[in-house]
């Protein structure tokens, strides 16, 4: 089932062959244990995410959507299926064929991360907490911090800690921390989850922007207001994909 | 933006937490380094004592060779006596350079409790003291009623050269027969900086005849002509050889009996030093582990946005040696901040069992001894900090971020 529910409106089939593939996955499926009991968070996901799209992941809360980020980001491993990302391996039929650090390299040179919560450092001002994924990355790049700083509005606030910032102006740190190892895949868990809706559409315009510069985006939201607005949209339930019209 | 920074922030940010933990190994090693400088300064402080009185091997009659040490370096009065003569067989020992026999006894002043020192020495007690500088002619013979005083005398009682030294102003001059001690000062030495400054000397035979110990002396310092070990032990030898119930005893032999006896104290103080260390270790080791636990998300996110476990493992590990470094530079700062009180401390609590401790300075700063206190600590904090790092680095992203949603 490739695509099989995902709204396709502006990109033809043409186009999507062409176009490089950034993530891709057949059969993917995730179980966790509790206790003695097995939970499938996702059953048999194949969908491809194509350079400079953007998708939305749209269902309600348990969908699997935040497990298919992880899955999607390298952060955990699939259970089943076969899962390529940025060109590398990480899961053939269920078996984990790319070790941990080298899991971490490949998140670290080709994927940003927003989380709903922010996950700012609190002790670091917001110009250094764009700036700390360079440090794992063994970098320095003072005038791209800023740049990206200024991009997302905040050029303003660049010395300010996240105890002096707006949720909204928090996001838009952790917007430019995604942004600043130049990542070809963007994942976006609910960012828009706690800020109002004047900040939500903010952000989701900043996300327009950035998509139209060649940037895929996967933003997983149970906000169908949002997910109207995207091109592409992959409806989840119970951990399976299926037709918009069942959500 | 580097780990040494975000390590620091990091600590700064529960600054109650992270001085607390500070302190506790700030104390622990502050507690080590005034205990290694103790050592340090006693083990000096002796060698410059025996140093000071330029020989090799001490001759005393039978008797603890430690209180007899004592009196030696110190000055007193030992109640232990040989005869005159014997220094005459002494001299005719080969690898004799030159040897000095000293009558010495004390009197305390009832009225002051000031306890002054008195030397009977000859000729041959200068040949020991080459570094002796004099204001006047010395001792026109053995018998003459004259003092050569330490300079700390002389500045007591306002004497110089052709003055009159008055025992019985001095010390307890009013027992019978001493009275008319009164002797003409015939020398004041320059400060030496040694227990001579406080001493009194007399010819030998005047102190025998002051002190109604016609014939007798207490010491008979040598020195031999090499300092080899074999050529020191042929004197010794020799030198016991000669019979009269002495204990011939090396210098070098007592620096390494007080060593020996400050190290059985040692061994005890170190062992509730490292005691002391271990707690503040564990201490270290609770307060990153807590830290940890409490930046599972922090830590989750940080390996979200690229973080390897082996980054957050340098991570962690940087924030636990960086406080135990601090912690050590804190302690050696309050140890030489507190030196004077500890050693004062020190002084008291050891006074019964190292009656000779040394009058120098003995805790003071030290390069080598610092840098053994910081290497300490710093090793401290590799070591304490390493689970708390592999559990931090071993936390799995996914966890933190589903705890958080």
């Amino acid at each position: 089932m490739v695509l099989a529910a995902a709204k396709q409106e502006s990109r033809t089939q043409t186009e999507k062959a062409i176009l490089p593939v950034v993530a891709s996955a057949r059969g993917l499926g995730k179980i966790y244990r509790r206790g003695a009991e097995d939970i499938h968070a996702l059953q048999d996901i194949s969908l491809d995410f194509v350079h400079g799209g953007f998708y939305c992941v749209l269902g309600p809360s348990g969908a699997g959507k935040t497990t298919l980020l992880n899955l999607l980001g390298v952060m955990d491993v699939p259970t089943t299926g076969t899962l390529i990302v940025s060109g590398r391996t990480i899961a053939e039929a269920g078996q984990v064929r790319l070790s941990e650090g080298a899991r971490d390299r490949l998140r670290r040179e080709n994927i940003g991360f927003i989380f709903t919560e922010f996950f700012l450092m609190t002790t670091l001002t917001a110009i250094e907490n764009v700036q700390m994924p360079l440090l794992w990355a063994g970098k320095k790049d003072l005038e791209y911090a800023v740049e990206l700083l200024k991009r997302v509005g905040l050029g303003h606030r660049l010395t300010h800690r996240p105890s002096e910032l707006s949720g909204g102006e928090m996001q838009r740190v952790a917007i430019a921390r995604a942004l600043i190892n130049r990542p070809k895949l963007l994942l976006a868990d609910e960012p828009t989850g706690n800020v109002d809706t004047k900040t939500r559409d903010s952000i989701f315009e900043l996300f327009r922007e950035l998509n139209a510069e060649g940037l895929t985006i996967v933003l997983a939201t149970h906000d169908r207001e949002l997910a109207d607005r995207v091109d592409m949209v992959v409806h989840l339930h119970e951990g399976r994909i299926v037709d918009g019209k069942e959500y | 933006m580097d780990y040494l920074r975000l390590a620091l922030k990091n600590l700064l940010r529960r600054k109650v937490r992270s001085s607390l933990t500070l302190l506790g190994i700030g104390v622990a090693i502050a507690v080590l380094y005034s205990l290694l400088e103790f050592q340090r300064g006693y083990e000096k402080g002796l060698q410059d004592q025996i140093n000071q009185l330029g020989a090799h091997i001490m001759v005393v009659p039978k008797g603890c060779p430690y209180e007899a040490a004592t009196i030696v370096l110190h000055g007193g009065k030992w109640p232990r006596y040989m005869e005159e003569s014997y220094f005459d067989q002494i001299k005719t020992v080969a690898g004799v350079s030159e040897a000095a026999p000293i009558l010495m006894d004390a009197m305390i002043n009832p009225a002051t409790q000031d306890n002054r020192i008195f030397l009977g020495i000859t000729e041959e007690y200068g040949k020991l003291r080459p570094k002796w500088r004099m204001a006047g002619a010395g001792f026109s013979g053995l018998n003459a009623r004259e003092v050569i005083l330490g300079v700390s005398v002389a500045e007591k009682f306002g004497l110089t050269v052709g003055d009159t030294y008055r025992l019985r102003q001095d010390a307890a001059g009013r027992e019978a027969g001493k009275d008319d001690a009164d002797m003409k000062v015939v020398g004041v030495l320059e400060r030496t900086g040694s227990q001579d400054d406080g001493f009194v000397f007399m010819p030998l035979h005047t102190l025998q005849d002051i002190f109604k110990l016609p014939g007798k002396i207490v010491v008979v310092l040598v020195r031999s002509r090499k300092i080899d070990p074999a050529s020191m032990d042929r004197v010794t030898q020799d030198l016991r050889a000669l019979g009269g119930n002495m204990n011939i005893f090396p210098l070098s032999e007592l620096l390494n009996n007080a060593t020996q006896l400050m190290q059985v104290t040692r061994v005890f103080v170190l062992a509730i030093v490292f005691v002391a260390i271990a707690i503040g270790a564990v201490g270290v080791l609770n307060t990153i582990l807590m830290a940890v636990f409490e930046r599972t998300k922090e830590i989750g996110m940080m390996k979200a946005i690229g973080a390897s476990s082996r980054d957050i493992f340098a991570l962690i590990w940087t924030e636990t040696v960086l406080i135990c470094s601090v912690g050590g530079l804190v302690g050696v700062c309050i140890a030489v901040v507190s030196a004077r009180g500890i050693e004062w401390f020190l002084r008291k609590a050891l006074a019964s069992q190292f009656s000779e401790l040394p009058d120098t300075t003995l805790i003071g700063i030290s390069g080598s001894v610092i840098i053994s206190c910081l290497a300490l600590a710093v090793g401290l904090g590799v070591l304490a900090g390493f689970y708390p790092a592999w559990r931090a680095g071993s936390v799995k992203p996914i966890e933190a971020i589903r705890g958080a949603n």
